[in-house]
């Protein structure tokens, strides 16, 4: 039971990685290869506020997010002036330059050993301990999450976006600023990857930079494209089947250092596959 | 640390980011995309060598010879497996770029069950590790061949590309597929043999990166992107932009780590990327 419920766990914090992703790759056409990073600075600074300066989880929370968002902000200025190939590139670069912020940084991140001793969130005297209740905070984040997606691709700003991925220059004489909007996803993708970051240090309770790698950015990526770009519904499919995937090897008795790299390899595999057979993922209503 | 160590050491790291830079360059000559799974192709060259050194170890030539070869007909089979197909769909440059991704992921994966991911060293052959002094720096065997080979790998790919017919092909793919169809070339066959002198090239830069410093599954994505980073700056698809890049990064890479310290390296490498994209999109060379 214990095992389902961190299942379940992990499945909320990747629906929210996807769908955020989604929103960027999906809605807004731009192909973001460094969600991890800002995953990652969601985790560290919760991770930091809460251990080095005792900042209650929920406060740390919301300072992950904004400082996410700011750092989103500036790289998006950056990225604005790309497209296509050159943007998956210069966002890669990002998610490299962030790594090894997280590696370097030691006074700060604590370097390759990372940051241990992470507590649970305390709400008001009432603590997140046990997984369920874990969950439940999980189920709760999920679903404010999905809610906001779904009114953002719905509202008007929603359908510019999807004006602007099928054809920016259209848009623009339309009156519409086009950067600023692409701005605007990227940011609040941004923002949705660090409260997931923040989640997943308060219960992992210890984070190092290798969960923030760009095979982690890959790995969101594959989440999405399997679903289906532009389906929120899809990317949750996606998270679902490909977190419980690969806890298949473990019952099937492999190691659990090779079980890791098989689990990178049937990623990069279905991405392949993907790409040759069906390039929109089982729900997409967007190819790239 | 001295003056002329420190040119040394931009020259090592030049030589190598060169390599896989006219190499990545050639590729997206012919195919316009960036195929990310370059520098996993460099970590099989440095791992196949490894493995063949031990396989054929009394002579280490056919080891170091069969371990290229083995990383040049990969990068073949690649393009005729999954390029060549996705190619023949219409598929867009940027679908290419996350198979390329995918295969990337594969690779590394791959490598990490095989020789696990733990940081190995090639074994010692021909007194490679040897070291001699000039100038006052101080390198080794593999360095020498290292430099020595960008500099012969640079000018015979420039002359080869002016002067013999499939060179000519190239640049005429290079300028318009469609065309070349028309005038009777096949596209095709010369895209995958562009892409195993590619991945030769490839292999052997990932030998000398091994030999150099060791080998680690993780080693392909630190050689692609400094490829990727020094072919950019250079100018895309120019031979001799891709070298000038790969050595101006070695240069600023290493001038730059004297400065801060060694972890930044791969940070200082993208900062001078994202300048470039910004400031100078098309390199140096083009104009």
């Amino acid at each position: 039971m214990e095992y389902l419920i961190h299942l379940a766990i992990l499945i909320g914090i990747y629906v929210i990685l996807s769908e955020s992703l989604n929103l960027v790759v999906g809605y807004a056409g731009l192909l973001s290869v460094t969600h991890a990073a800002f995953y990652g600075i969601g985790a560290y600074a919760t991770a930091i506020c809460m251990t080095s300066l005792g900042v209650n989880f929920f406060l740390s929370l919301l300072i992950g997010i904004a400082v996410s968002v700011l750092v989103s902000v500036l790289m998006g200025f950056v990225l604005s002036r790309f497209r296509d190939d050159y943007y998956a590139l210069a966002s890669l670069g990002f998610n490299v330059i962030a790594f090894s912020v997280f590696l370097n940084w030691n006074a700060l991140t604590g370097g390759a050993f990372g940051i241990p001793g992470i507590e649970r969130p305390n709400f008001l005297g009432v603590v997140f301990s046990s997984p369920l209740a874990f969950l439940l905070l999980v189920a709760i984040c999920v679903a404010l999450v999905h809610l906001f997606s779904k009114f953002i691709v719905d509202s008007s700003f929603g359908r510019a976006l999807k004006g602007i991925r099928e054809d920016e220059e259209a848009l623009r004489v339309f009156g519409y600023e086009t950067h600023f909007y692409k701005l605007i996803i990227f940011a609040i993708g941004a923002g949705l990857a660090a409260l997931a970051g923040s989640l997943y240090a308060s219960y992992i309770t210890y984070i190092d930079p290798t969960g923030f790698t760009i095979n982690e950015s890959i790995f969101i990526l594959v989440i999405i494209i399997l679903g289906g770009l532009a389906n929120l519904k899809g990317s949750i499919a996606g998270a679902i089947v490909l977190v419980l995937l690969p806890e298949l090897l473990r019952f099937i008795g492999m190691p659990n250092e090779i079980a890791a790299q098989m689990r990178q390899l049937i990623y990069g595999a279905m991405l392949v596959l993907l790409m040759l057979y069906r390039p929109k993922g089982f729900l997409g209503e967007y190819r790239i | 640390m001295l003056l002329p160590q420190l040119i040394a050491n931009s020259l090592i790291a030049g030589a190598i980011y060169t390599l896989l830079a006219v190499s990545f360059s050639m590729a997206f000559r012919v195919t316009k995309f960036f195929n990310f799974a370059h520098g996993a192709i460099a970590a099989v060259g440095g791992y196949a060598v490894f493995f063949f050194l031990q396989a054929f170890a009394t002579n280490a030539i056919i080891g170091i010879g069969v371990g290229i070869l083995f990383a040049g007909v990969l990068g073949f089979l690649i393009e005729k497996c999954i390029y060549l197909p996705l190619r023949k769909r219409k598929s867009s440059n940027t679908v290419l770029l996350v198979a390329s991704l995918g295969v990337f992921t594969i690779i590394e994966a791959l490598l990490a069950i095989l020789f696990s991911s733990q940081f190995q060293t090639l074994p010692s052959v021909f007194g490679l590790d040897a070291t001699v002094e000039i100038f006052g720096a101080v390198l080794s065997g593999i360095q020498i061949v290292a430099i020595v080979a960008s500099v012969l790998v640079t000018t015979g790919l420039v002359l080869f590309l002016r002067f013999t017919k499939f060179g000519k092909e190239i640049r005429a793919v290079s300028d318009s597929e469609e065309v070349s169809k028309i005038v009777g070339i096949n596209t095709n066959a010369l895209i995958g043999k562009v892409f195993l002198v590619s991945a030769l090239i490839a292999g052997f830069a990932g030998m000398c990166a091994g030999f150099d410093t060791g080998i680690e599954p993780t080693m392909g994505l630190q050689l692609l992107l400094k490829g990727i980073i020094a072919s950019i700056i250079g100018g895309l698809g120019s031979i001799y932009g891709g070298a000038l890049g790969g050595f101006l990064l070695g240069f600023v890479e290493n001038f730059g780590v004297w400065q801060f310290s060694g972890e930044w390296k791969d940070a200082i490498a993208f900062a001078v990327l994202i300048l470039f994209l910004l400031l100078r999109p098309q390199g140096i060379t083009k104009q």
